[in-house]
């Protein structure tokens, strides 16, 4: 049996492995014949004339992230912190099965939905386009509520029950406990959740096709549309040949890195935290 | 008595804007709608309209960007003051937008045929050179015989059929092909595929949609059997050994929402409107 685990665990580290390897075996040649700053940098995306900018697909993503976390987040905690510790058994039994429907919807459906529902009422009551990173950013926070959900809600789970007892046992009121007790206990387990969630934000590429407007140039505005670095790879990888392909390959890579570079960050700040 | 005030206030203002909404905005901004690069479309467009300069294409940077013609039309019929361009065999399928008259000339395989609507270009299917697989042949003769053109005519496509056009005997061969590309070839591969499997049971067609410029990569690295372009093939795929055969000639329509007004179009004001020159539709009637 242990070593049936220790396969499983070795196929999960083989596979990251792999990834990290193409990526960088892939994407490094790119840069031996452009300069990484001026990738980076640069705010111009016209790979059919060699001229490689991802600056304005890097604010893309950074901001649409943003956006769904801001509003995914906030909404995503309280509503495991009230399926937990607030709700009635009735409603916990209708919120659970919802939950899980979000999570189980094809990202290809999200994205009709954005632009059938959300981007015909952007456009009719906040003006622009409609195609926009505000549009992107409310259909990705509802994308990553049931990962930030279903993970807090464990986490808060998770917390024995001593400590809530403990905390009214000391006079402070059910919603005291809850927050002031329980819930920062909770604290590294729901903040997985939400670089989970921001995991799967930065990396969706289906449903942001079809609402952000995937125009290559810096954005003055949220109602402006914007493209990912995840949408850029999609729409050019098909066709493109060369050093447009390895340009490509190294927008992956520069992905892989902020990904991995959030991660540290999380996992730093949460490790301060918890010898504290 | 206050949530009631609310309500009816509520109300009020929804029949005043469904009102408001009801009429053409013309001092709305034009929402271009255009495709990615690769985009077979967009590279007979721009080159067609003088979008398109010195090899250099300047379409509106603030142009949204869809992937497909599919995804074209169904934002431009969500949207007033939507303007794209798309395959017009599509647009005749389709009657949730309007396809503009452009000169005076309505969008229609008699005005391509006879010179006067002049935006169109050859749907190409791709090989890596001569194919040797005979699968392959026999479904490109399919594809330009008698049979195989009545499908393409019958689709909206211009078809360069002639009563010397041979007709399509059936060899009973089995196994499978992959053709892919275009997504404006895509629909008419598929019903060619049909016809073709109907006539030889044992093959199995698959078609993909990726795009003209990934069909001709594919076609050319050995993804797909048979690539499909809805352009000209660039010099530097010929090079490539990319061997093009024109199945038919296929418009490209400029499409807008039903709602809007407007019902012709100059090759002039179509080139303003596609490089951001012009950005609204009150400024386009001038």
């Amino acid at each position: 049996m242990r070593g049936l685990f220790l396969a499983s665990a070795c196929v999960c580290i083989l596979a990251v492995g792999v990834i990290c390897f193409f990526l960088i075996a892939n994407g490094l040649p790119f840069f031996r014949q452009s300069s990484l700053i001026d990738f980076i940098s640069g705010t111009q995306w016209a790979p059919l004339r060699n001229i490689f900018g991802i600056l304005p697909m890097i604010v893309g993503s950074f901001v649409i992230t943003l956006g769904a976390l801001l509003l995914g987040a906030p909404i995503g905690v309280l509503t495991a912190i009230m399926m937990t510790r607030f709700a009635s058994n009735k409603a916990v039994r209708l919120m659970k099965p919802a939950v899980a429907l979000l999570a189980g919807i094809p990202s290809v459906v999200y994205g009709f939905f954005g632009l059938m529902l959300l981007v015909p009422f952007t456009r009719n009551t906040l003006g622009g386009d409609g195609l926009s990173i505000f549009v992107a950013s409310v259909l990705l926070a509802i994308m990553i509520l049931p990962t930030i959900i279903q993970t807090s809600e464990a986490a808060i789970r998770a917390v024995p029950e001593s400590y809530y007892e403990g905390s009214l046992a000391l006079g402070a009121t059910h919603e005291a406990s809850v927050f002031r007790a329980v819930v920062p206990s909770a604290r590294s387990g729901i903040l997985s959740g939400i670089v989970l969630g921001l995991g799967r934000a930065i990396g969706e590429t289906t449903a942001v096709l079809m609402v952000a407007g995937n125009q290559a140039r810096l954005p003055s505005g949220i109602l402006q549309g914007v493209r990912t670095l995840t949408v850029n790879v999609l729409l050019e990888m098909g066709y493109a040949a060369d050093l447009h392909r390895e340009s490509l390959i190294a927008t992956g890579l520069v992905l892989f890195v902020l990904v991995m570079a959030v991660n540290f960050l999380f996992s730093f700040i949460n490790r301060r935290r918890v010898l504290q | 008595m206050k949530i009631r005030k609310i309500l009816a206030l509520t109300l009020a203002l929804t029949a005043l804007s469904a009102i408001a909404l009801a009429e053409f905005d013309a001092s709305k901004t034009i929402s271009v709608v255009s495709r990615e690069e690769g985009s077979g479309t967009r590279g007979a467009f721009v080159e067609l309209t003088g979008v398109l300069v010195d090899d250099v294409d300047n379409t509106y940077l603030e142009a949204s960007i869809s992937n497909s013609t599919n995804l074209v039309l169904t934002t431009v019929a969500g949207n007033d003051a939507a303007v794209g361009y798309a395959s017009l065999s599509s647009v005749l399928h389709n009657d949730t937008v309007k396809a503009l008259k452009v000169e005076g000339v309505e969008a229609s395989t008699e005005n391509i045929l006879d010179g006067s609507y002049k935006i169109a270009r050859p749907f190409n299917v791709v090989t890596n050179g001569e194919s040797e697989n005979p699968l392959v042949v026999d479904f490109l003769s399919f594809i330009l015989s008698q049979e195989g053109q009545a499908v393409v005519a019958d689709d909206g496509l211009v078809s360069g059929a002639t009563a010397e056009t041979p007709g399509y005997q059936a060899a009973a061969l089995s196994g499978s092909l992959t053709v892919g590309g275009s997504t404006s070839v895509a629909p008419v591969m598929e019903i060619l595929a049909e016809a073709y499997m109907a006539l030889n049971p044992d093959v199995l067609v698959e078609v993909q949609s990726t795009g003209s410029s990934a069909g001709v990569t594919g076609a050319l690295d050995g993804t797909y059997d048979i690539g499909m372009a809805s352009r000209e093939l660039k010099d530097s795929e010929v090079e490539k050994g990319a061997l093009g055969i024109v199945i038919g000639t296929d418009g490209i329509a400029v499409v807008v929402n039903l709602a809007n007004p407007l019902d012709d179009i100059t090759i002039q004001q179509v080139h303003q409107v596609f490089t951001g020159e012009v950005t609204t539709w009150a400024e386009l009637n001038q």
